[in-house]
């Protein structure tokens, strides 16, 4: 995850009780599908940085055209948590390499403006963090006494958002193919949990070991994995048919 | 499934066609393996279509019978992992309320 629970008394973060301030401190917010990049790659990017303005519109832009986005808009209305961008979102500045998080506490995403690099970033954050809000509107998450169920919601973002495509890994220089996208969810869900959570890289690695076979293969609302805007739209497609589907089987 | 009278594919063809032409794409095999480590089947999307065409033109009872058995596996292949989490009844109570107080200090 993006950031559940980014430092708003979310366990054992170092910005618990503080609130909403000005800099997001590193570890207040969930780790983000960019990591810091190596070096030649953070120097091309530091300077695109975005300011709110640019991350409104952005975020409108996604909101209304990218079909990820669109069909969990749609699953989460039908599941009682209709999005209000003003409400469910906000744009601020983080430190650190942040890309955004999601609040369990507040039931708000948090994108971070100066770290989201362009459209694509945009796109790929939201859906990111909406996933968490998906799984927060459909199921009990004990987002900060449960590491189970921290680890599977970050092994379905990873897996659901497009975090772990071939291009992707390949611009992190993670170079592989048979089997890859299941190496990266795992490891970036792993590094999701450490960095909101004090515990060892062991206990992370067991808990998303525990739960990987089953939420690597849970793909609501998507109903498979989408790998690019395609399998998305056909996603879209299929849950918007889903009244017929199951009254004719 | 709902009577014979009013039942109809679960899918129209045109999806079962559109899921097979994308299942053997090129991009999808890359997309599988890098997934998966193996090739893709496709070759049940192509059985559906040819039963969902086959109802459409004949009302075929076999073609129905086929495409509910086709559907309710992939129903079943989905839902076979038990879920690490309960689901709600209802969703969080707090979604809908404003952003409390003491965070926007």
């Amino acid at each position: 995850m993006e950031g559940a629970g980014h430092g708003r008394g979310a366990g054992p973060s170092p910005m618990a009780g503080e609130q909403r301030q000005p800099q997001r401190q590193p570890g207040s917010c969930q780790v983000c599908p960019e990591q810091p990049a190596d070096g030649p790659q953070q120097g091309l990017f530091s300077s695109l940085q975005t300011g709110n303005q640019s991350c409104q519109l952005m975020l409108l832009k996604t909101l209304e055209t990218n079909p990820y986005v669109k069909l969990l808009l749609d699953a989460m209305k039908h599941s009682g948590c209709a999005i209000n961008k003003e409400r469910h979102f906000s744009c601020e500045d983080c430190n650190g390499n942040v890309s955004g998080g999601f609040d369990a506490s507040s039931s708000q995403i948090v994108l971070c403006q100066n770290n989201i690099r362009n459209q694509a970033h945009m796109n790929r954050v939201v859906t990111h963090e909406l996933i968490h809000a998906f799984d927060h509107c459909r199921a009990h998450v004990n987002w900060f006494t449960s590491v189970r169920h921290l680890a599977c919601s970050e092994v379905r973002a990873a897996n659901l958002s497009g975090d772990c495509s071939l291009v992707n890994e390949i611009f992190r220089l993670h170079f592989g193919l048979k089997r890859h996208h299941q190496t990266c969810v795992r490891d970036r869900a792993i590094l999701s949990i450490l960095a909101v959570r004090n515990i060892s890289r062991e206990m992370a690695e067991k808990a998303v070991d525990e739960v990987f076979e089953s939420c690597f293969n849970d793909h609501e609302p998507f109903g498979r994995i989408p790998h690019s805007q395609t399998y998305a739209r056909y996603a879209h497609r299929d849950f918007q048919n889903r009244d017929r589907y199951y009254s004719n089987i | 499934m709902a009577d014979s009278g009013s039942w109809r594919p679960p899918r129209p063809c045109e999806t079962y066609h559109a899921e097979w032409k994308l299942c053997r794409s090129a991009r999808h095999f890359l997309h599988h393996y890098y997934v998966h480590g193996e090739r893709p089947a496709c070759e049940q999307w192509l059985r559906d279509l040819a039963s969902c065409r086959d109802w459409e033109e004949r009302r075929s009872a076999e073609a129905q019978r086929s495409l509910c058995e086709s559907e309710r596996a992939r129903v079943q292949a989905a839902r076979k992992h038990t879920l690490v989490w309960a689901l709600r009844q209802s969703p969080p109570a707090d979604w809908h309320l404003p952003v409390p107080q003491e965070k926007d200090k």
